[in-house]
């Protein structure tokens, strides 16, 4: 028995070993972060750098499936990558105790503000760096709404009259994608953002449970208004709609509008059509047209490990992106994304285009998705899924989404 | 007692079972029983799988769970015995009436046996999507075609329709495999029986349910259990068709075990919630597996 228990230890030992990672003579760069949409532009920012810096390895992984479980699995394991990602806002503060304060690093004095603002924990640290920008909005056909003669909705009045008018005209009015939860925090924040002056205080409030949807018209009428208008006017199954249904819809010229994206799906929309001229505008959220804002910023955040073997050089690598002149370029020329550092050139996109003079003309409304968790963002669009589906009243749904609110975002976690 | 000597082949015999099974035994403790142990640590403990230093507190998790703070454990729960019902029910009623079919001697009985069974060895992942495009892009061509209304019900948008298209996409992919053992148990039965009562003037139908559904009794048995566990675990199909949606719908505990470990970021909770799982599982299998060996006749 002590021979089969000391060959099993043996037999362990070795698998452990076998696990350990082969030790490199120079600084070596662990970067392990989602968005593998961006997996080619990564690699051309890395082989720039190999330049810059030969004597560093920046091993390189990324994947979209589950990243936040295989992230917490890495970090139990004691192999914390380098680089890390997480959402911006509240996850900030979730993973603090592994994130670098880099506010005095170059980078981030070259950070466009509007980004910084999400990155930021405390008093002025700044725990996070984006890939990139970005913008939420509607996402239209611009050739519908000519030959209908109209012009985009900016109130919701004017919206429910566009939907009458398209559907007249026998087109789709607008594709949803209610099946996909992350519609629905999309959609909701430019209500957030239009329902007070202080987006972030209301949410703050909701949180610790002292605020309530009935409270603030622009959640509990204009929200739901909109969402019945959606339904009314939208996709015959829509809560069987996901991304790819909206990406079909609009691109094959059936829908006008299409909810809860924004520049990310210029590319596939594209791909189905490339001569679809697109509009971007922000939401109708209230009967005031100036409310009607583009959302920008990022809701992705880039993490430094503060404990990483090699600080120094992921420092080194990080103000290298963000300050050198190809990596502020790279933003634009390589990865096609809104950059996030102030004055670099902008790509020839048309919904960064549009988004980008957006907030140029009316500003940009609040980035409210980041003020709240995404477990509980996954749990309103159930709520909301669930009001749709019809197994809930609007103001279950509502009573839903404060407790939801409490249990996931409150103090208590 | 003395001890006797082992032989040499004996101890060879001792010596090639363990070189041969230690492999398997190490890697099932490394990925079973340790992590299993550990997630029994975990259930004791106020952690949200990120921080450093989970924190003791006991049984509290336990508490929350029984109290009330759970309803959508709760409602996880009735969907899964549910759903395992359902599956139990059709899975071996189906497989057996194919078993049975299958066993007739007619030209394409092999092929057919190896069609059924393609399914099964498809990852759950692949199938869900196949079915996902079935269910919204498929059925929709076949309502074009012909106009029957029951087509454009959105199967996987429907808190309730889903449910049953969930059942039929599980029943589907496992049939082949539980049509391979009530074949192999239906081959086993001995032919001397079956023509003992054919000369007695048993009919088809009395020689089935009384000669050979008894005599499948081990069948039976191994195949109610088998879908009993696949069913109660149930969690790859659900990921991959409806994401426990349309609007939380179709949560199976497992499922319900994931979303509180790992999006809601409660991983003591969660863990507490599999150990409670765990054990009903366990006590579910052991009474029905005794229940129906209670039941089988003597070959």
């Amino acid at each position: 028995m002590k021979k089969l228990f000391s060959l099993m230890l043996a037999a362990a030992m070795l698998l452990m070993l076998a696990a350990a990672p082969a030790m490199a003579d120079g600084a070596e760069i662990n970067m392990f972060i989602s968005s593998p949409e961006y997996a080619d532009a990564v690699n051309e920012l890395i082989a720039a750098y190999k330049e810059v810096a030969p004597d560093v390895t920046i091993n390189y992984e990324t994947t979209q499936n589950d990243y936040p479980t295989l992230l917490k699995t890495r970090i139990n394991a004691g192999m914390t990558p380098d680089i890390f990602s997480t959402t911006s806002g509240k996850e900030i503060g979730d993973y603090i105790e592994y994130s670098y304060n880099f506010a005095a690093e170059p980078a981030a004095a070259a950070m466009d503000p509007a980004v910084t603002n999400m990155m930021k924990y405390g008093d002025g640290e700044v725990h996070g760096f984006a890939l990139k920008g970005n913008y939420f909005g509607v996402v239209y056909n611009k050739a519908i709404f000519e030959e209908v003669g109209i012009e985009f909705p900016k109130t919701l009045n004017e919206f429910e009259k566009a939907c009458e008018a398209i559907a007249a005209a026998g087109y789709q009015p607008v594709t949803t994608g209610f099946a996909e939860w992350w519609v629905f925090k999309h959609v909701a924040q430019h209500f957030m953002s239009a329902a007070c002056e202080d987006p972030a205080a209301m949410i703050a409030a909701f949180q610790a449970g002292e605020a309530h949807i009935k409270d603030y018209p622009v959640l509990y009428d204009n929200f739901f208004r909109f969402i019945d208008l959606a339904v009314k006017y939208g996709d015959s199954k829509p809560l069987e709609t996901d991304l790819a249904g909206e990406d079909s819809a609009l691109g094959v010229g059936k829908a006008a509008m299409m909810l809860g994206q924004g520049a990310w799906v210029e590319a596939d929309l594209l791909a189905i059509d490339d001569t679809l001229q697109i509009g971007f505008a922000g939401y109708p959220v209230t009967d005031d047209p100036a409310q009607s804002q583009v959302i920008g910023g990022s809701d992705q955040a880039l993490r430094i490990n503060k404990d990483s073997a090699n600080l120094q050089a992921v420092l080194d690598f990080v103000n290298w992106w963000y300050t050198s002149e190809y990596g502020q370029s790279w933003f634009c020329d390589v990865a096609g994304v809104i950059p996030p550092v102030s004055g670099a050139k902008v790509a020839d996109m048309q919904i960064i285009k549009q988004g980008a003079e957006h907030v140029a003309a009316e500003g940009s409304g609040a980035l409210a998705i980041c003020y709240s968790s995404d477990s509980f963002n996954q749990a309103m669009g159930e709520a909301i899924q669930a009001y749709i589906g019809g197994s809930l009243t609007k103001d279950e749904c509502c009573a839903q989404i404060e407790a939801k609110w409490v249990e996931l975002d409150g103090s208590g976690v | 007692m003395k001890r006797k000597a082992m032989s040499r082949t004996e101890r060879k015999a001792l010596a090639d079972t363990l070189v041969f099974t230690l492999p398997a035994v190490v890697m099932v403790i490394l990925a079973m029983y340790i992590p299993f142990v550990m997630s029994g640590y975990y259930s004791l403990t106020e952690w949200n799988g990120i921080s450093r230093n989970p924190v003791f507190i006991g049984l509290e998790n336990f508490k929350t769970i029984f109290s009330s703070g759970s309803p959508e454990f709760i409602r996880a729960l009735i969907f899964t015995f549910k759903y395992s019902a359902l599956f139990i029910l059709f899975s071996n009623v189906l497989a057996l009436a194919l078993a049975v079919a299958l066993t007739q001697r007619f030209r394409l009985a092999n092929f057919l046996r190896g069609v059924f069974f393609v399914p099964y060895i498809m990852s759950m992942t692949i199938v869900g999507f196949i079915w996902k495009f079935i269910f919204t892009q498929g059925f929709e061509k076949l309502y074009e075609i012909t106009g029957w209304g029951f087509w454009n019900y959105s199967w996987l948008g429907d808190g309730g329709l889903a449910f049953y298209s969930l059942v039929l996409v599980g029943v589907w992919q496992s049939l082949g495999f539980y049509i391979v053992l009530y074949i192999a148990g239906l081959q086993a039965i001995p032919t001397d029986i079956l023509e003992a009562a054919s000369i007695d003037g048993a009919s088809a139908g009395k020689r089935f349910f009384s000669v050979v559904l008894p005599m499948l009794g081990p069948s039976i048995t191994t195949c109610i259990f088998m879908s009993l566990t696949n069913s109660l675990k149930v969690f790859d199909i659900i990921l991959a068709l409806t994401k426990g949606g349309p609007g939380g719908a179709t949560y199976s505990a497992t499922l319900d075990i994931y979303r509180e470990a790992f999006q809601n970021n409660n991983y003591g909770l969660g863990s507490a919630k599999a150990i409670v799982f765990f054990v009903i599982v366990l006590v579910l299998t052991q009474v029905v597996l005794r229940f129906f060996e209670s039941r089988e006749v003597e070959q």
